[in-house]
């Protein structure tokens, strides 16, 4: 008895850390985000039941924690456009055979098919997203805004506003209401007089700021009156006006782009299960699909023209497109976020945003 | 008695000729070695847990290994440079050698670094380093093709800050000050000074948190201590209902009471205490920090107080009255005196978990609540400045050490009574 | 008793702590200048709760309490300037032994150098005159219990309080104490109000003792009164050794009674607590007064005992006798050279005078 006992709990044992060995684990950042690439990808996936989502909060302190004590637990991690590129400079990602993924419908290599250059071949396209500017109908009365300048003006639009606790895509916004072109950002960003002029314009809405840390946030404030206009993820926004008909007014002028990436974690337990998943998340399909959850744009060229062909796309049978930040109409009035510029300058920006809001 | 073997010139001997002593550490031995297997787990514990981790804290606090590694020819060639002139072909030569032989990720790792000299270095590099394999002589031309920023001297003249294996950069970053090209230390530009005022906020707001925690749980410590049974039992169960509460939803619960437009606002403006645009900022800044973490830590305070109140008899109460002492008096000098160890490992207990928090902060402190526990973790998970970050560590716990020590010297460990 | 020179006077006074059971029952006692009086009584008796209404402590129920003539009912404990000793002597722990004794003539503003002559003097009294300066933690039980009682001094009190204050000491100690606190007593003409559970203690140290038992005093007399003649059966039971039998009273000669007991034997005793004849009575008898092998005639108590066991106690030698069909009769014979030699298992004659056998209530 004692013996069958033992080898039934041995067998058992050794049956889920089989079964836990063959589940990719990736990590990603929750909430409706998560659950458009778990709808997207893993109910698409061959084998959904192998695939497993982590939540976090960004950052690579752990990645790093993870691959210097050769300790990794995951697999796939999903980044920022900053962290993509630290993450394979200082490898703690896995560069990847780019042979292996699926080419657009039309035969284009997927790497030819993303809308902005590749960064290096550890990382694999996701969507973009945006900083932008948003506020609930009704709040002001004659002129609605229209315009980033409108953003940073309290006196034409009075009232608080939403800004977040770090400084990018402020810094950005700041010079695109202060008239700067949009192809010139970066190269104002690059001067010591630039900073020095976007800082300026955020000292107009300095005594109007309210601050957020967590993308729930901006909403709450906005929706409460609390502030009378906020910036949020585009995601965000569009998710409260598709899902729930919030009445929410996005201001599409001066928003800022980032970009989304999957990466492999270096030393990743399921490194074949991984990639196996990697190849079917970053097809045309796989990127079309994920639309359908959130208003995120694929990064995939390919992608976009299935999805506008198949509109009303959502999958509750609204248009997608007037909520996609990359749509070619917004396109000239946004910036699409230098990751190499904030590689650059981050950390220096950064303090000096910390020391502006803390004064 | 006869058989006495003490001699009065050799050493003690037992009855069989061993000397005394070897026999003794003979039998002792066993014991010796028992208590030492005993006391071996939390040895390694400790050491695994505790000393290990921060002997590493404070070796990449100061460690600057990486760079020189990476780039030996380099640094040889910078030390033959006047720091006035351009540089000179064998300066790109020596550039060129230790990226062509240096590993990638290596490179990389040490352009963040260099980055945090002089910004600007990490895109250099990546950029030269992606056309190094085609490169030919003379290098200073086809380092220039690849980035013109080469010819800028602040690139070449920062490597004067890393030269040398060991840095207090961080340390000096923590602090608002900075390296010039010369490691001569200077004061951080002015607009980029954060770390001083985080660090005073801190301290004050550690101070603010200690004295209202001690201020609240002094008279519910002694409810606690004086109240019956029953009735205590039940204050317990409310002081340490926190303690089975999730974080994040006290924090929410503070957030809904004390936001512009939360409970108590619309109460006082429904009850006319205050006016619609008058509404208090109770959240999202210093005043919210405050608030919220006294009332998280306030049960670190109570239960040392309490513990050490409920082993004051009431007698000594009655004895200073019969003395004449009137029931204030009494209180102050018989009563207060006695309950100083509780206070002093509450206060202490508090200030050290006040000072690294960084959870409370990151939610209510808006932008005037944030401490300096959360640039440490900023630079932990975001901006992986892992040196600064350790630097900063390393400061805390020398700020813990020196208030440490001021108790010591005040109060006297040995009065420090947990409970 | 006269109230002419009484320092304190307890009138009519009743103690509840929860509103349905009565601590202290209607208590009226008195307390003369330079009187040594004692509360003795089993736990829960009622002492200690008497002791903390004269401290102020607790408020009395019913009934008041004066002090030199006056009502302290309303006079709270501070300013009522009794000294205390308590039960674990309550010295500061954080004070020194001389910060100790100087906490009352602190409290009463006195200067310095008057307060530094005072604690010295009152160290010396009870022979601690180096110890100023160590806490009470570093003094031992006897140490600490001479700063208490020299505290309770240090500000010159007419009365004094002492709850059971020897409690804590070991038995030498507490019987040197005995004499010592005994000693200040007389030496100062203080008034002691000593609340205790030893009867020994009592007996040692007091002008009168009141035995108190269920919230009553039972009797209130100098100890050889009480120990001679007790009032009733549970103060003979209470303060020193008795043998005890239970009959009925068949008759009543106005001195003495005829008691009868179970086993049918009578019994002539001193009529002392009884209510007539046919009611029934206790017999307290003490074991000392129990003569072996007596005469025949001599005495008017004579009956035939069996002793069952014999313990040699030096001065005397302890019998367990079986007598009128109580198994446990005491006898204390001394150890003189005249006594008779018994065995257990021996059958004697045992008998004793009338007038040392007390007819009491017939307790429970």
């Amino acid at each position: 008895m004692k013996v069958l006992l033992k080898h039934t709990l041995l067998a058992s044992v050794v049956a889920v850390t089989t079964a836990a060995q063959a589940e990719v684990n990736i990590v990603s950042w929750g909430g409706a985000y998560t659950a458009s690439q778990q709808k997207a990808y893993q109910d698409t996936y061959k084998d959904p039941g192998s695939i497993n989502f982590i939540n976090y909060n960004g950052g690579l302190g752990e990645v790093r924690t993870q691959v210097e004590s050769g300790n990794v637990t995951w697999d796939i991690v999903d980044v920022l456009p900053h962290e993509g590129r630290v993450g394979c400079d200082e490898g703690l990602f896995e560069e990847l055979d780019r042979s292996r993924f699926a080419p657009a419908p039309d035969g284009t290599p997927m790497d030819d098919d993303i809308m902005v250059e590749l960064p290096n071949d550890c990382v694999v396209p996701q969507i973009f997203w945006s900083y932008v500017p948003f506020y609930k109908a009704g709040t002001f009365k004659d002129a609605q805004p229209t315009t980033i300048a409108d953003f940073f003006n309290v006196k034409k639009f009075p009232g608080k506003r939403g800004i977040h606790t770090w400084p990018n895509a402020l810094i950005e916004m700041a010079l695109l209401a202060d008239g700067v072109a949009v192809k010139d950002v970066y190269k104002v960003m690059s001067t010591p007089e630039g900073i020095d002029r976007a800082f300026m314009m955020l000292d107009k809405i300095k005594d109007h700021a309210v601050f957020w840390s967590s993308g729930a946030k901006p909403l709450e404030l906005v929706q409460s009156g609390e502030v009378s206009m906020a910036l949020a993820y585009n995601g965000r926004i569009g998710a409260a006006i598709l899902s729930e008909d919030a009445p929410f007014v996005t201001v599409w002028d001066g928003q800022v782009l980032e970009e989304e990436w999957l990466g492999m974690m270096k030393g990743a337990p399921n490194k074949e299960a991984a990639m196996d998943f990697l190849i079917h998340a970053s097809t045309t399909q796989s990127q079309a699909e994920q639309a359908k959850y959130i208003n995120y744009g694929p990064m995939r060229a390919s992608a976009f023209e299935i999805i506008k062909k198949g509109e009303p796309w959502f999958h509750n049978g609204k248009n997608i497109m007037e909520h996609m930040p990359n749509r070619p109409e917004v396109m000239p009035r946004s910036v699409v976020a230098s990751p190499e510029w904030w590689a650059d300058y981050g950390d220096s920006v950064g303090e000096r945003y910390t020391a502006w809001m803390g004064q | 008695m006869s058989t006495a073997p003490a001699t009065v010139d050799g050493p003690l001997l037992t009855a069989d000729g061993v000397p005394l002593k070897e026999s003794l550490q003979i039998s002792l031995r066993r014991s010796k070695m028992r208590a030492l297997l005993l006391v071996l787990p939390p040895l390694l514990f400790l050491i695994f847990l505790f000393v290990i981790p921060i002997g590493n804290m404070l070796t990449r606090s100061v460690d600057d290994n990486l760079i020189n590694d990476v780039l030996p020819n380099t640094f040889a060639a910078f030390e033959t440079w006047d720091k006035k002139s351009e540089p000179t072909e064998a300066m790109f030569e020596a550039f060129y050698k230790d990226l062509r032989d240096a590993d990638r990720t290596d490179i990389g790792k040490a352009s963040v670094r260099m980055n945090y000299a002089n910004p600007g270095w990490r895109s250099l590099i990546k950029r030269t380093a992606r056309k190094i394999d085609k490169m030919e002589p003379p290098y200073k031309e086809a380092f220039l093709k690849a980035d013109d920023r080469w010819l800028d001297q602040d690139f070449w003249r920062s490597l004067g800050i890393m030269k040398d294996r060991v840095t207090f950069g961080y340390y000096l970053n923590a602090v608002d000050l900075d390296y010039d090209y010369d490691k001569n230390i200077i004061q951080q530009d002015e607009e980029r000074k954060v770390y001083n005022l985080l660090w005073w906020r801190t301290i004050k707001v550690s101070i603010i948190v200690t004295i209202a925690c001690l201020l609240l749980a002094y008279p519910v410590s002694y409810l606690l201590a004086t109240l019956p049974m029953r009735i205590a039992n039940l204050l317990m169960i409310c002081v340490l209902m926190p303690f089975w509460t999730s974080l994040l939803v006290r924090i929410v619960a503070w957030m809904i009471m004390l936001q512009q437009n939360g409970v108590v606002n619309d109460t006082l403006v429904a009850a006319g205490v205050l006016s619609d645009e008058n509404r208090l900022s109770m959240m999202y800044n210093f005043n919210g920090t405050i608030i919220v973490m006294t009332q998280i830590l306030l049960p670190f305070m109570i239960l040392p107080i309490y513990s050490v109140m409920k082993t004051i008899p009431p007698s000594y109460m009655k004895a200073a009255q019969n003395l004449g002492a009137t029931p204030t008096l009494a209180f102050i000098r018989v009563y207060m005196p006695q309950t100083i160890p509780g206070i002093g490992a509450g206060c202490i207990l508090v200030f050290i978990v006040a000072i690294g928090y960084y959870i409370t902060p990151e939610l209510v402190g808006g932008k005037d609540g944030r401490l300096i526990g959360n640039m440490v973790a900023y630079h932990m998970q975001r901006s992986l400045n892992w040196g600064l970050a350790a630097a900063m560590g390393t400061i805390l716990l020398c700020v813990i050490l020196v208030f440490y020590w001021v108790y010591d010297k005040i109060i006297g460990i040995d009065n420090m009574k947990m409970g | 008793m006269s109230s002419e020179n009484a320092l304190v006077r307890f009138v009519d006074i009743q103690k509840s702590y929860d509103g349905e059971a009565l601590v202290v029952k209607n208590l009226n006692l008195d307390v003369a200048k330079g009187e040594f009086l004692t509360m003795l009584g089993p736990s829960g008796s009622g002492k200690t709760t008497c002791l903390m209404m004269l401290a102020g402590f607790e408020p009395a129920t019913h009934g008041e309490i004066f002090l030199n003539e006056h009502p302290i009912n309303r006079v709270p404990p501070h300013k009522r300037g009794i000294g205390m000793v308590f039960q674990n002597y309550a010295l500061f722990p954080h004070m020194t032994v001389a910060e100790n004794l100087a906490f009352p003539l602190e409290v009463r503003h006195m200067d310095k150098s008057e307060r530094e002559q005072r604690v010295k003097r009152a160290l010396d009294m009870v022979q601690l005159g180096k110890f100023g300066d160590p806490r009470p933690a570093q003094l031992s039980g006897g140490q600490a219990q001479r700063v208490a009682v020299a505290r309770s001094l240090v500000f010159d009190p007419d009365l004094v309080l002492m709850d059971e204050p020897l409690g804590a000491l070991d038995k030498n100690l507490r019987e040197q104490m005995q004499y010592e606190i005994k000693h200040i007593h007389e030496n100062l003409g203080l008034t002691v109000v000593y609340v205790t559970h030893d009867q020994s203690e009592a007996l040692t140290m007091s002008n009168r003792i009141a035995v108190f038992d269920d919230g009553i005093i039972q009797q209130c007399d100098p100890p050889p009164v009480l120990y001679e003649e007790p009032n009733n059966a549970f103060v003979a039971g209470f303060i020193g050794e008795n043998n005890r039998f239970v009959g009925k009273v068949t008759e009543d000669s106005g001195d003495t009674v005829k008691v009868e007991i179970e086993a049918g034997a009578v019994v002539v005793a001193k009529k002392v607590n009884v209510e007539g004849v046919g009611s029934r009575s206790t017999l307290s008898l003490r074991p000392e007064r129990v003569t072996v092998d007596p005469e025949a005639g001599s005495l008017p108590n004579i009956f035939s005992g069996k002793a069952e066991e014999l313990i040699y106690l030096g001065d005397h030698i302890r019998t367990r006798f079986t007598v009128l069909g109580h198994d446990d009769f005491i006898v204390k014979i001394p150890n003189s050279a005249a006594h008779a030699r018994l065995k257990e298992g021996d059958t004697v004659n045992i008998g004793w005078n009338a007038e040392d056998c007390r007819a009491l209530d017939p307790s429970d």
